[in-house]
């Protein structure tokens, strides 16, 4: 522990308090609120020991019993019975129990259809920027069935220099409706190349860029899509030449 | 006279006729007022309470290839969208003591303190590969999660950053619905150029740690 250096230690135990802080007051914020109440309206439920398609039923719930859904975890949701009975019921057979003025209350699983609704999309890939490993975070924001808006930023690691981007990018897909879902994009963003000190001793430059690119995206299951990608950049340098890069990612993201 | 009364009570009658028979004209024409769209009724969403965000800090021991083992310390958060599937963040830092070349040779150091300082991030994508649960005494059953983990992320080391790629095994287990405690074994990799050539490095952490699901 000797020789850890005290600013990092210091911003580590700020955010540390800081997501401890926000857990507690989440969970403090949860318990005052009203609970949900719903009434089983098919023959039965099942209730299981832990939030998981594997566990075992210990209980059902008959027709007519009045659950109190006390939070939700991934595709399972807590209820406690009259009785005081708590388990795990799924979200797709809470779908079909009704709420207090008798209307299913059409809570669903994420599938392909929530896919095809998305708002946001989030997600991490890796792949290769001019013959260098490179990490690209991005989060996406649909705005039409077919446009959205996408905010990256990437790192690469190379032999001689390292760089940061940062790119807004329109992202169109001809066809939002399909599992396998190609898409155009254009954007533009600036990048910071850091030569790497050990090598060369030239200064950090930043310059902006401009990118076309196309890709491919694949629902895979629930929340989850595979999403592969090829940009092509011109990052515009204060030398004679422009340089012209290609990148190849693959990553899995997510949508909500 | 008679006929004169007897004209007064037709008329009336007439004309109470007419206005009953009016009415009657009217009835459908009432009823085809009203509005036969009915409004679809909203369903409005409900708001459920869901917790499928997990953060905390962990403890641990990196063993940096041709370094020491040294005390790690980091924070981890981690988002569950299915049952199986999570992504992960995590943020370490530790610090390289000296090289085994330096505590033999007794000569000067190769690198400074500063220089020696260890930090990574990195994205890692997790599968709750064997969910399972755990006996405590007769009446307590918890949830325990084994899983695997693969990532990519920075090292930030001997002033210089490394692509980085994560693979690991950890083990999680929920102490009730929303604390758990956790036991992590990951072995950090990227290739480094500080001693001259490129070598490939295994960094190996052993961690453990706390997290609060919200």
């Amino acid at each position: 522990m000797a020789g850890v250096n005290k600013r990092g230690y210091a911003s580590l135990c700020a955010a540390l308090l800081v997501a401890c802080l926000g857990a507690l007051s989440a969970r403090a914020l949860a318990e005052d609120e009203a609970v949900l109440q719903s009434t089983v309206a098919q023959p039965y439920i099942d209730m299981r020991t832990q939030p998981g398609r594997g566990y075992p039923v210990f209980h059902v719930a008959e027709r007519g019993d009045k659950l109190d859904l006390l939070f939700q975890r991934t595709d399972w949701i807590k209820v406690r019975t009259a009785k005081g009975i708590e388990g795990w019921v799924h979200v797709n057979d809470i779908g079909r129990t009704l709420d207090a003025r008798g209307d299913p209350l059409a809570f669903k699983s994420p599938d392909f259809d929530s896919y095809t609704s998305r708002t946001w999309e989030f997600g991490f890939m890796v792949g290769d920027y001019d013959s260098t490993d490179t990490l690209v975070a991005y989060l996406g924001w649909h705005f039409t069935p077919n446009l959205s808006l996408e905010l990256a930023a990437s790192e690469n690691y190379g032999d001689f220099s390292d760089g940061k981007m940062a790119t807004a990018s329109i992202v169109h897909q001809m066809f939002p409706q399909w599992r396998y879902s190609p898409f155009l994009t254009i954007g533009g963003g600036v990048r910071q190349t850091n030569p790497r000190s050990t090598l060369v001793a030239t200064e950090d430059r930043t310059d902006n860029t401009a990118n076309v690119g196309a890709g491919l995206r694949v629902y895979l299951t629930k929340r989850l899509l595979l999403r592969l990608q090829y940009k092509y950049y011109v990052v515009m340098t204060d030398r004679d030449d422009d340089e012209e890069v290609n990148e190849w990612t693959v990553g899995l993201s997510a949508f909500f | 006279m008679d006929s004169r009364l007897k004209r007064v009570l037709l008329a009336t009658a007439l004309c109470g006729l007419a206005a009953v028979s009016a009415r009657g004209d009217d009835e459908p024409e009432s009823w085809q007022v009203i509005d036969p769209e009915v409004k679809p009724r909203e369903i409005e969403p409900v708001a459920m309470d869901t917790e499928d965000f997990e953060v905390g800090p962990f403890l641990g021991i990196l063993a940096i290839q041709d370094f020491d083992a040294d005390f790690l310390y980091g924070l981890r958060a981690a988002w569950h969208f299915s049952e199986d599937f999570f992504f992960e963040a995590s943020y370490g830092a530790s610090q390289g003591d000296l090289t085994s070349y330096e505590k033999l040779s007794g000569g000067a150091p190769l690198f400074e303190d500063s220089e020696r300082d260890y930090t990574f991030y990195g994205i890692n994508f997790g599968w709750n590969a064997l969910p399972g649960e755990a006996f405590i005494l007769d009446s307590r059953a918890l949830k325990s999660d084994f899983f695997l983990i693969v990532g990519a992320g920075n090292t930030d080391f001997l002033d210089d950053n490394f692509f980085t790629v994560t693979v690991g095994a950890g083990y999680r287990l929920l102490i009730n619905d929303w604390i758990t405690w956790r036991l992590d074994v990951r072995d950090h990799i990227f290739d480094r150029d500080a001693f001259g050539e490129n070598d490939t490095t295994n960094n190996f952490e052993l961690s453990t740690g706390v997290t609060f699901f919200f």
